[in-house]
């Protein structure tokens, strides 16, 4: 890094200093996540905007985004019928609506979920001891530097508290809605937790949405999952192009539970996923995969850690990415298999549909294992369309453009139809589909 | 007499405890022998006492300074305490090694392992450095075939000759692949390195035999900082041995040496590493040899080809990345890799292949076995720029897990930059089964039989890249590690 660029950033970092000061001298903070909001701040300025030399930001460039000025977004008007729009019909009476991480009652319609679904303002919700260590437990070891700040300006966060036992019915959706402002860029930092006690279930849909492109979204999700319990967690991030996106899941998965995590991304300036997943107990299990179809300059990363903390734990992981033009794509997973962790049952595949010279992706399947009787595998491929299969597609009369994109739509198909929500898979091929045609045609 | 009769039994870590360095042990110093610490003085006498060219001189104190505004790199999977590079002599005139009389006065530790190896007994005696008859004396080895490669123009000889005798072939090659600044531990081998082999292949030529280093340095201690340096000429091949299956021992803890490899058009150079130092004790992982190499080699000629083939089973800590550079069109690039640790080991090993030509293809089978309390990671990087259209790579990494205290890793980088590139990454990590083990003790062979013909299948894949003698001892030397590590 240049001298400039080092007093760049070192700038940048006085300028959040003095936007958390007013923060907290501000109406928006909120004083029972005081403590949360100060060690946020600290570990912040501990841990610094990263730089490429940090392990975990190898093959992301987060230059651009650190180095922009953000100022906090307030809670701004929004278009209801453009809200509307964006709730899937299958969740009309089962939908949270968030503007620039505000939960928003008036929009939002629970009514077909019942008593036991229970969501709360997390500043009312740190009575609770659990759910107040597990936010400040997991900032003492926070090595994420944008998850910090999410806590260090934490103040609309909501919680959301499924008793033992409780199945629902629908899906809930959560719909992430940002407005960017035509002056400066903004940022929001949404938080949610959810809490599953023993053999509930839950689906949950993440839909992260913006109105206009200057905006940055730095999202934390925790999930807590007790015995037995099960979540089902489909998310889907499209954003406005201009926009930036930052996301972290910190997830804790205990005896039996399940979590299968679902991604799709259309991209934009930086999309950056972390997960951090701890399979506690025995008999956890966890399915995470993630799809994207990138254009122009989109950029879209996933960054995954999955501890495998107990025997008889199974992850499973597939990422299917196509890259076009100048985008770029990364996948960097790590399985860590405990000291003790006996019979493990861990896959992982990234997939990679390279369609452009210009096109990038960088791959990092990496395995740590300190136990002798596990299964692990990883496999990493890139690639591009199959001569062959388009030879034959072709001598079916097919034209080339068309059995090009009949090959890249499948690539990404495979994986978006095992999504057991048809709102959600007519979306994706709305945004991720929709773009490879446009390509093709 | 009490004192020879307790070093006749002593154990090889007692061996080691006396061999190794104790600092403030050997206070005369003697003419030949540069005090401890490294400045720019030290550089300039190292230089000095070599009767270097001017080049080299600059090359070296270039290095230095570089060397200064460096950090020790932090980021491998392994642990060590700091290392004071002030507190190491960086010269010492070679001394001849101590002549035993027979093998009698061999560590029976050593015997023992030789007689496992299958090592002739005449090679036993050169191996530790008996003094032998004419016959097998390894100086006239030498001596044979330095005639024999002379007589079709192959020059092989120590770096410091070639410098006196080769220098406009030496500063036209040096460090071109391993440049001076490449990494903390490189800068510091181009800053003081005082000896190690050149090769070169001149055009047309197959070599008439394997080279292998221990036909060059057999009288001598090898250098803490060695450098190699094998420039292989159109349509030319070598094999290239280094190091060997007997137990290495020596008084340097910390070897840094830097390899790097040349091949013009259509030229292919074999290279193979069977490294066996001295791994610690066992128990404790106290005194091992810290293995840190620079190894990499250039494809700069169209169609040329470089093959990496390693089988590490010692050193405390082994870490290094034998990588190749595919810049000429059409070249590829070999890795080979078998990495065994047991007691307190540490592996960070791997290869990075860099993809610059059009149509290069490398392939990366490594094989990492870990045993007892070791860590065993590998550490790969596939890199595809974007002018390096039909670039192929295929990369397989297993992993064998033998009892529950050691750990594997492994941590591949995939970096694509253009779109007719086919990659493939494959990893996978096992035990040897309860089941297996059954089976062939079902047919009446032995529990330790069965984890030999396990281990050697699971390797197989490297083993018969190596040259046939070496792939035997290769072998029986994994046999003889795990040795009560299983079951």
């Amino acid at each position: 890094m240049s001298g400039s660029a080092v007093e760049k950033t070192e700038s940048q970092e006085t300028a959040v200093l003095a936007l958390h000061k007013k923060f907290l001298g501000g109406e928006q903070a909120k004083a029972p996540l005081r403590s949360i909001n100060e060690a946020g701040i600290k570990r912040f300025e501990l841990l610094k905007f990263p730089h490429k030399k940090h392990e975990m930001y190898t093959f992301v460039n987060t230059h651009e985004l650190a180095g922009t000025s953000f100022e906090l977004a307030g809670e701004g008007p929004v278009d209801t019928a453009w809200v509307q729009s964006r709730i899937y019909p299958a969740c009309k009476h089962s939908v949270a609506v968030f503007v620039n991480g505000a939960f928003q009652a008036n929009l939002s319609d629970l009514s077909g979920l019942g008593d036991s679904f229970k969501i709360q303002c997390l500043s009312d919700a740190v009575v609770d001891d659990e759910i107040k260590q597990t936010l400040i437990d997991s900032l003492e070891e926070e090595n994420d530097v944008f998850a910090a700040l999410n806590s260090a300006f934490m103040h609309h966060g909501v919680l959301i508290d499924i008793p033992a036992k409780a199945t629902f019915d629908v899906p809930v959706q959560l719909l992430y809605v940002s407005t960017g402002t035509s002056s400066g860029a903004v940022v929001s930092h949404p938080r949610l937790v959810v809490r599953l006690g023993e053999m509930a279930e839950l689906k949950v849909l993440p839909v992260y949405a913006g109105t206009r492109g200057n905006y940055c979204v730095n999202a934390v999700n925790d999930f807590i999952i007790k015995d037995g319990a099960g979540v089902t967690c489909t998310q889907v991030q499209k954003d406005d192009a201009e926009s930036w996106h930052v996301s972290k899941t910190r997830v804790q998965v205990h005896r039996d539970g399940r979590l299968f995590a679902r991604n799709a991304s259309s991209g934009n300036r930086l999309t950056r996923h972390h997960y951090e997943i701890h399979l506690k107990e025995e008999g956890a299990e966890l399915l995470l995969s993630g799809a994207t179809v990138l254009v122009h300059q989109e950029q879209v990363h996933n960054f995954i850690r999955i501890h495998h903390e107990a025997p008889h734990c199974t992850s499973e992981q597939l990422f299917k990415n196509v890259i076009n033009d100048k985008g770029r794509s990364s996948v960097d997973g790590t399985v860590i298999v405990n000291k003790g962790a006996q019979l493990t049952n861990s896959n992982q595949l990234i997939n990679n549909l390279m369609l452009s010279d210009e096109a990038h992706s960088d791959n990092k399947p990496n395995l740590m294992i300190f136990a002798d009787d596990v299964k692990c595998t990883h496999g990493t491929t890139v690639g591009q369309i199959d001569e062959d299969q388009l030879f034959y597609l072709k001598t079916r009369g097919l034209s080339e453009a068309l059995a090009k994109s009949l090959l890249t739509t499948s690539f990404v198909n495979s994986l978006i139809q095992t999504i057991p929500f048809p709102d959600v898979v007519a979306d994706l091929n709305e945004i991720l589909l929709k773009k490879l045609e446009a390509k093709h045609a | 007499m009490a004192d020879e009769n307790s070093s006749k039994t002593a154990s090889v870590s007692q061996v080691m405890e006396k061999t190794e360095y104790k600092y403030g042990f050997k206070t005369d110093i003697d003419s030949d022998t540069l005090p401890k610490g490294l400045s720019e003085d030290v550089v300039r006498a190292i230089s000095a006492k070599k009767n270097e060219p001017q080049f080299m001189l600059d090359f070296r104190l270039k290095a230095y300074r570089k060397w200064l505004t460096m950090k020790e790199p932090a980021w491998p999977n392994v642990h060590y305490p700091k290392i004071d590079f002030q507190n190491i002599s960086y010269y010492s005139a070679p001394k001849p090694k101590k002549k035993l009389e027979s093998l009698d006065e061999v560590d029976p530790e050593l015997l023992r392992t030789f007689e496992k190896l299958g090592i002739p007994l005449d090679e036993q005696k050169r191996l530790s450095n008996v003094a032998v008859d004419a016959v097998f004396d390894s100086v006239s080895v030498a001596t044979t075939h330095k005639k024999k490669l002379m007589e079709v123009g192959i020059i092989f000889c120590p770096i410091s000759e070639a410098l006196q005798e080769y220098p406009e072939l030496v500063e036209e090659y040096l460090g071109t692949v391993v440049p001076i600044g490449d990494n903390f531990y490189a800068a510091l081998n181009s800053a003081v390195f005082t000896d190690g082999s050149f090769v070169y292949i001149p055009p047309d030529t197959i070599s008439p035999m394997e080279l292998s280093t221990y036909f060059r340095i057999n009288t001598e201690e090898t250098g803490q900082f060695e450098r190699t340096l094998i420039i292989c000429a159109e349509n030319s091949y070598v094999s290239y041995l280094e190091g060997c299956t007997a137990p290495q021992f020596d008084t340097n803890q910390l070897h840094a040496a830097v390899v790097e490899l040349v091949t013009l058009d259509n030229a292919e150079i074999k290279y193979s590493t069977v490294q066996n130092w001295y791994a610690g004790d066992p128990e404790t992982g106290k005194g091992g040899i810290y293995n840190f190499v620079t190894k990499r080699g250039k494809c700069l000629g169209d169609n040329s080809k470089i093959s990496w083939t390693q089988v590490e089973t010692g050193s405390a800590i082994t870490w290094k990345y034998p990588s190749c550079i595919l810049q000429g069109d059409n070249t590829q690039g070999e890795f080979y890799s078998v990495a065994l640790t047991n007691g307190h080991m540490q592996a960070d090993t791997g290869t990075k292949m860099i993809h610059i030509g059009k149509n290069t293809k490398s392939s990366i089978i490594s094989k990492g076995i870990s045993a007892d309390h070791s860590s065993n990671s590998y550490r790969g990087l596939v890199k595809v720029n974007k002018g390096a259209v039909n670039a192929r790579n295929y990369t397989q990494c297993d992993s064998m897990l033998v009892g529950d205290q050691c750990s594997a890793h492994t941590f591949p980088y995939i970096e694509t930059a253009n779109n007719s590139v086919q990659l493939e990454h494959e990893a996978s990590t096992s035990k040897i089964s309860e089941e297996q083990l059954f089976y062939f003790e079902q047919r009446g062979i032995s529990r330790e039989n069965a984890i030999t013909a396990v281990i050697n299948g699971f390797c197989k894949e490297v083993f018969k890249q190596l040259p046939m003698e070496f792939a035997v001892e290769a072998q029986k030397l994994l046999t003889l590690k795990l040795e009560n590590s299983v079951g």
